[in-house]
């Protein structure tokens, strides 16, 4: 009897021995097993790919890289150490906020290769299929563009990495390799996607815009012998050409989608990111709960009134509500702002302030500002500290200039003089020579472009950095030509030693 | 050897022996053990009340009849009985010792053995010594009871636990913390056993070397504790009742401003000297008028003491009531207990009811069921963040009668925030286990156990729009959360034991499956129309500002394992562990572990040669050596893991799926995200490998017993990350990587000096000594480790980044200690027209600044000038613990200690006893530096102070009045607490985390504490 149950008890036991298995599987959380299965996962990775750029390691570094290391923009007197490297060109491969920046790139082209790796699924419908795969092309070409021309030659990833034998990218050859990629990357997308308007994801029109611009770069590179670019096997006029074709296109062709803005201060109001000047814009909303996915971006640009929010009052009396626990990270140069513009140009009339004001619109005084600021990332209906402000990534006006200058003196002029009108300024005279009439569309883009990111890469290309800001002056224009690869890339990758 | 004489009991010889009837005769004798004469032995024949007590020489005198046995009873020896043999005048009695605490049974892994067999290292606890403190946990009486057992009372918060650890730390990543086993149920990490009353807890164990500690495998490697609940003793019911109430206050006054004028002063000296316009000069700043110093001296304006407001003199009440009963057939125990904890901060509380039953049946002389159930309900109210130092120029009340504020978003007043926050956790927590026992044949006995368990809280916080910044932009912030878990465990295994001729030995095998999952489940929303409801519809927020998330964990444990004890003639003995741990946390290609140990012990008093010394009683030593490993990962991540995140598209949030996940933050606000997900199939268990080498002597004569031991304790495989490429897409990944080595001695001397019926005295001494040595950290290059530029040392940060600094102090670094401090030196203070020795740009150079140590002579103060400036870990800690009895009055203190501990004191020089010494012109002094409200401080050995401290950390008197009536026993007791600290230590309480960092807080408090404990 006893004996029964001890062997029952005993076969109880032995049961929990054979249900149990040790093999783990996931939960509360997606990995390749349980993901990519249908369109909705297709769509959901693909906005994480987008997503890599909204962190503010990208964000912000828009500017610390773009516009810091330039004659436009100088970080506040106490900024952290690694924004004083970048101003004043002394960045090293340790420089923290360029391995963010390089990191990010990376992260949202794993994402795109993730995309692209999977979307070959039989659930998918075609359409999606082909919206889904052109818009990761776009963004892995836009990654390695932003790659090329902060870093040069740089490790390249055509697929996702799943495990610890993938990490570690060959180098790639030259400059040829990589804009080759982004080239095809480009046309792949033009040839998938269709003209799709919508806000914080890309279209047709963006992928043309990049190939664009990806163009441009290379034939000014070239013609103006920059660093690496100058031993490029492309032709600059075919380079030239191939630009002007596909910003005519974006220009000419999408103008119920896309185009000019006439009203300046509209183009910069975060109500109305699907304005027509936004190509590419990163979406940003203050109903967001983390950084990223709101912003504080104004903080970086405006000045500090102790918490209070204070008033922007533009020409026609109107006031603008800002944040007023600005931290005034972003400068506006006094050289910059007072010689480069001219005293009428609307752009500096109604974008860049030196004052701050009450609600009743009298200035405050004495106030904290630290020098000129500009309106560009204003969100006057900031909750605390969260913001709609976003970094403009393709903008129409950008294109325009694109064709511009690509086209020449003659074609491109009118659209010149179409950006130069809207600022309030004169026209250019026609028949001017084709070196003199570039140097003025690169100094247009300055203006129009000025705190947007853009400004080092036009001085890149045209290999003027060190004549242009007087921190690099010391440098040639091959050590200012790109930043260093980080150094924890050289320590682990094999394929970079 | 002087012993005291029963002066009673001989009086009463003298008489009984004077009337003794006449067939008798008288007898001498002497008693002895081994060559000393025992003194006050009480010698009578047996069956009758007349005796006789020895005197000062042992001798004895007592009248006799042939055929009468002859007894000697002696406290501390073995009673010893001869038969009085006819012509036999003199008697020589040999008494042998009662090695009471040799035959102490102790508890060790799915088993209990015999004290004076045992080979590894286990300490045991006296129970009896802590029963007289309130405490919310046994861990926290803990402290300084064991060698080798490092205890830290860090936290004064109602219900906080303590911080343990074993023989050193010897995990990176993983936990540090050994595991707690009560009543054969693994709980999981010891720290806070709130649910056992410590009155209930009959013994506790420490297995410390790998031969106790490796037959908990993948968890034994930082040691475990094992906790034995009360059993009723066979044949009595008992009931008892206790009660303790405690009342705490500081054992040193605040460090707070009580002068405003003074205040006011300073912060207008550290402003003006800073570049900044000064407040106190009546004019309004953000908003907020300050008063101006002369404003302030016509005493207009308050002198609020905020910390009478916020804080309050806490009590403690602790009631317990059991019932144990027993019979031949069932034994049973019930116990009850209450207890309020109150904080030092007003409505800052902990409470608990525990209901803890336990049952035994044994169906058969074979067959025995046991079956034993927790019930813990407990609630936290959480209100500890009050600002007591707020600026006691505020007034509590404005002139309207409603809570004086300095401006809307003033979320400072301690009122205010006491008014409108809400914090509570209320947990209820079940556990179970049902075990059958049965001897299946002689000598082979089989136990199974099914362990249950069952833990729930639920969390309710509401921060009102008045209470805090977010709250304030988003119109209030309600939260509910719930969490859960669940433990099931089975156990099965047979011990077989016999003895065959010289051969004593036994052999158990057996068995566990343990299967655990944790869920919870969170919420949050923000934008409420008012704070009245708080969070009890959480539906009544924004629509928009809904937050949910949860969380799952499951892990499944298989496991086998086996111990062989052998001894040959009580002289040689060995033993032999196994373990195999299968883990569903380990990587797919490592699911399964193996921890072998053994032990040997060589017992010299039993060998003839040494039976004839009049040294030892005992003389013992043992060598272990084993494997044990610390689990360290959680559950699934060994897997590829995908991120979630929210992406604004189409007008609305929608989720973002992809690879790569959000494993950590870095930088300053935590605003850089690391990214990991990558798997790692190779990932496992750290394996610690311990050698130990001890012994054991007790001195005859009842003298002392004497407990040395070494050890050396090698983890490897230490649980790191591993940083990629960057241009992988990710960041790190865990893999193991790394060793850190543990040395260590330990003594702990236990003596019963004095062991008489009416009086006795008994102390214990222990001494503790660990040396920490991180010896690897796997591939510098990979690790991502920095390297010291002056010694070439390897190192990387570890642990909280301190505002203070803006950096982080502690650093893991090869060839060092665990947490090693790396900073700057500091030579003093900078005076008027001396040459520093370096140049500085923002002014660190300057007279009245901290004359920072150019160690690299570039005459710049950068980076490269830091070295290794400090140590957190103890050179060595103490305890003594004397117990005193006499009649009923009994008494004990213990104290405590820890030497040659560096401790970082955050925030000295923001405190205001510092402040006021400051350098000036006129005060050139060489210890403070002058103010200055925007300095920034390098982390610096100025911060660094000597943690050691000599603690009597407790004194307790009672009196037993033991009653022949219902009531068997009554006893009162007073109890004092942490009573005073002898420390050089600068801050309120040198008793710090395990990484040295002192946070402030309030000063440790002395607590008094009467009870009283009734038995039925």
């Amino acid at each position: 009897m006893k004996m029964k149950k001890y062997i029952l008890m005993m076969s109880v036991a032995a049961l929990f021995i054979t249900s149990c298995s040790l093999d783990e599987r996931s939960y509360g959380f997606y990995s390749n097993d349980n993901f990519y299965k249908s369109e909705a996962d297709a769509t959901s990775a693909l906005l994480y790919a987008y997503n890599a750029l909204t962190f503010l390691e990208y964000s912000r570094g828009i500017f610390y890289l773009g516009d810091i290391p330039t004659e436009t923009m100088s970080p506040k007197t106490d900024e952290a150490g690694d924004v004083y490297q970048l101003e004043n060109w002394i960045c090293t491969n340790q420089t923290e906020q360029l391995e963010y920046y390089f990191k990010f790139c990376y992260i949202a082209i794993n994402r795109a290769n993730s995309v692209l790796a999977y979307i070959d699924t039989p659930s998918v419908p075609v359409e999606a299929k082909k919206r889904i795969s052109g818009e990761a092309y776009f963004l892995r070409a836009w990654n390695y563009f932003n790659l090329m021309r902060n870093f040069g030659k740089v490790p390249i990833h055509k697929e996702a990495v799943s495990e610890l034998s993938m990490t570690t990218a060959p180098m790639a050859e030259d400059l040829d390799e990589i804009f080759e990629m982004i080239r095809s990357d480009c046309w792949k997308a033009i040839s998938l996607l269709s003209v799709n308007k919508e806000f914080g994801r890309a279209d047709k029109v963006a992928a043309e815009s990049l190939l664009a611009k990806t163009y441009l770069t290379v034939a000014s590179a070239k013609e103006n012998k920059a660093y690496l670019y100058s031993d490029m096997d492309v032709t600059v006029s075919e380079m030239y050409d191939s630009s002007a074709f596909y910003a005519g296109k974006v220009i000419n062709d999408y103008k119920e989608q896309y185009d000019f803005d006439e009203d300046l201060r509209h183009i910069y109001d975060v109500n109305y990111p699907d304005g027509p000047e936004h190509i590419f814009i990163m979406p940003i909303e203050r109903s967001g709960t983390q950084e990223g996915n709101y912003s504080k971006l104004p903080l970086m640009f405006l000045p500090s009134n102790s918490s209070i929010p204070f008033y922007i009052k533009y020409s026609d009396d109107s006031l603008q509500k800002a944040n007023g626990n600005g931290w005034g990270v972003f400068l506006c140069n006094d050289d910059f702002v007072e010689n480069s513009f001219s005293a009428v140009d609307r752009r500096r009339t109604e974008l860049i302030h030196r004052n701050i004001y009450d609600a009743s619109g009298n200035p405050i005084v004495p106030n904290q500002v630290k020098g000129y600021y500009t309106s560009k990332y204003v969100d006057p209906d900031f909750i605390g500290e969260r913001t709609s402000a976003r970094p403009y990534l393709i903008r129409f006006s950008d294109i325009a200039l694109v064709y511009a200058e690509a086209a020449g003196p003659v074609e491109g002029l009118p659209v010149l003089n179409r950006i130069r009108t809207r600022a309030g300024l004169i026209p250019l005279p026609e028949g001017l020579d084709t070196d003199v009439y570039r140097r003025e569309v690169i100094k247009e883009r300055a203006l129009e472009l000025a705190f947007e990111g853009n400004r080092l890469y036009d001085l890149r290309r045209t290999a003027s950095v060190t004549l242009t800001d007087m921190k690099a002056s010391g440098l040639s224009e091959m050590e200012t030509a790109f930043f260093p690869i980080p150094q924890r890339e050289i320590d682990l990758n094999p394929n970079l030693q | 050897m002087r012993r005291l004489i029963l002066i009673t009991l001989s009086l009463a010889s003298f008489l009984s022996s004077a009337v003794s009837t006449s067939a008798q005769r008288s007898v001498s004798g002497t008693v002895v053990s081994g060559q000393e004469p025992v003194v006050g032995a009480f010698v009578y024949i047996q069956g009758t009340q007349s005796g006789t007590v020895t005197d000062a020489d042992g001798h004895f005198v007592i009248a006799v009849s042939d055929g009468e046995i002859l007894c000697v009873e002696c406290l501390g020896y073995k009673t010893c009985k001869l038969a009085v043999e006819k012509d036999r005048m003199d008697y020589l009695v040999d008494l042998e010792v009662d090695s009471q605490m040799l035959e102490d049974v102790v508890v060790v892994g799915y088993g209990s053995m015999k004290k004076s067999d045992l080979t590894g290292s286990v300490a045991s606890v006296k129970m009896e010594a802590l029963q007289d403190r309130n405490s919310n946990s046994i861990e926290g009486l803990l402290q300084g009871r064991a060698a080798g057992l490092q205890v830290l009372n860090t936290s004064q918060d109602p219900g906080a636990g303590s911080i343990i650890r074993i023989r050193g730390n010897s995990s990176l990543n993983g936990s540090n913390t050994p595991l707690i086993v009560v009543d054969g149920f693994p709980l999981g990490e010891a720290g806070n056993l709130s649910q056992i009353n410590p009155a209930d807890i009959a013994s506790v164990e420490i297995l410390k070397d790998a031969s106790a500690a490796a037959i908990y495998g993948s968890r034994g490697a930082n040691g475990v504790i094992l906790v034995q609940t009360k059993r009723a003793e066979k044949g009595k019911t008992t009931v008892s009742v206790k009660h303790q109430t405690t009342v705490g206050h500081f054992t040193e006054p605040l460090n707070i401003w009580r002068d405003p004028l003074l205040m006011a002063q300073i912060s207008n000296e550290e402003l003006v000297n800073a570049g900044l316009s000064p407040t106190y000069i009546g004019a309004y700043t953000n908003g907020v008028y300050y008063p101006s110093l002369l404003e302030i001296e016509e005493g207009k304006w308050s002198n609020t003491d905020w910390s009478k407001i916020a804080l309050r003199t806490p009590v403690v009440n602790n009631t317990a009531a059991s019932v144990a009963y027993s019979t031949d057939k069932v034994s049973m125990n019930l116990s009850l207990n209450y207890f309020d904890d109150q904080g030092v901060y007003i409505k800052d509380s902990f409470n608990k009811t525990n209901v803890n039953f336990n049952s035994i049946y044994h169906l058969s002389k074979a067959v025995t069921v046991q079956a034993s159930s927790i019930l813990s309900f407990h609630g936290r109210n959480v209100n500890n963040t009050l600002e007591y130092g707020r600026n006691p120029l505020w007034p509590v009340y404005d002139s309207n009668g409603e809570y004086f504020l300095t401006s809307e978003t003033d979320f400072g007043h301690p009122l205010v925030t006491t008014d409108n926050v809400k914090n509570q956790t209320d947990g209820k927590d079940f556990i179970t286990s049902l075990a059958i026992e049965a001897e299946l044949v002689k000598g082979l006995k089989l136990r199974s156990q099914l362990n249950y368990s069952y833990l729930t809280s639920i969390q309710d916080i509401y921060y009102a729009s008045n209470t805090s910044q977010d709250a304030y932009d988003l119109k209030g912030q309600a939260q509910m959360n719930t969490w859960s878990s669940q433990d099931i465990l089975s156990e099965t295994y047979l011990t077989y034991s016999g003895v065959s001729g010289r051969h004593d030995y036994s052999v158990m095998a057996g068995h566990s499956f343990d299967t655990a999952v944790a869920r919870g489940l969170y919420t949050t929303a923000y934008g409420f129309v008012n704070d009245s409801l708080q969070n009890e519809d959480m539906s009544a927020g924004d629509p928009e500002k809904n937050y949910i998330s949860n969380s799952y964990s499951d892990s499944r444990m298989l496991s086998f394992y086996g111990r062989a004890n052998y001894a040959y003639d009580d002289r040689y003995l060995l033993t032999v562990t196994m373990r195999a741990d299968g883990s569903s946390k380990f990587g797919a290609h490592s699911k399964w572990g193996y921890f072998p140990s053994a032990a040997v012990s060589w017992k010299l008093h039993n060998e003839e040669w040494m039976k004839k010394n009049r040294v030892f009683e005992e003389f013992k030593i043992r060598a272990s050596f084993g494997v044990s490993g610390n689990q360290g990962i959680s559950p699934y991540q060994t897997l590829n893991r995908f991120g979630t995140e929210k992406y604004w598209s189409d007008g609305k949030w929608q989720t973002a799926v992809g690879p790569g996940y959000e494993v950590g933050r870095e930088g300053a606000n935590d605003r850089y995200v690391i990214w990991g997900g990558i798997s790692n199939p190779e990932l496992k268990w750290e394996t610690t490998s311990q050698f130990n080498i001890g012994a054991d002597f007790t001195f005859k004569g009842n003298g002392p017993r004497i407990t040395v031991d070494y050890y050396e304790k090698y983890t490897t495989d230490l649980l790191r990350e591993k940083f990629l490429p960057l241009s992988s897409g990710y960041d790190k990944m865990w893999v193991n990587d790394g060793s850190i080595l543990n040395r260590g001695f330990e003594v702990t001397v236990d003596a019963n000096i004095v062991n008489k019926r009416d009086f006795s005295l008994s102390g214990t001494m222990i001494f503790s000594l660990n040396r920490n040595t991180v010896t690897g950290l796997g591939n510098a290059v990979s690790s991502g480790l920095n390297i010291d530029p002056a010694t070439g040392m390897q190192y990387e940060f570890c642990g909280s980044s301190l505002d203070t600094f803006s950096a982080t102090p502690c650093i893991y670094a090869v060839g060092y200690p665990m947490y090693s401090f790396y900073g700057y030196r500091v030579d003093g203070v900078i005076q008027k027209d001396e040459d520093p020795g370096f140049m500085s740009n923002d002014g660190k150079d300057m007279p009245g600044e901290l004359k920072y140590v150019d160690l690299n002579g570039d005459y710049a103060i950068d980076e490269r000038d830091r070295c290794v400036i400090g140590d957190p870990n103890p050179d060595f800690t103490a305890s003594l613990n004397l117990s005193v009895r006499w009649k009923g009055l009994d008494a004990s203190i213990f104290l405590n200690g820890v030497y040659g501990n560096d401790v970082i004191y955050n925030g000295y020089t923001f405190d205001p006893r510092v402040k006021v010494k400051r350098w000036t012109i006129d005060n050139p002094t060489d210890k403070y530096p002058s103010l200055n409200s925007t300095r920034s401080y390098l982390f610096s050995d100025y911060f660094i102070q000597d943690g050691s401290y000599l603690r009597i950390q407790n004194l307790s008197l009672g009196y037993t009045f033991n009653l022949r009536s219902i009531l068997s026993s009554i006893r009162v007791f007073a109890d004092v607490d942490n009573l005073y600290t002898f420390t050089s230590f600068d801050g309120y309480n040198p008793e710090v985390g395990v990484d040295g960092i002192y946070w402030g807080g309030y000063p440790k408090l002395i607590r008094w504490s009467l009870g009283v404990d009734i038995n039925f």
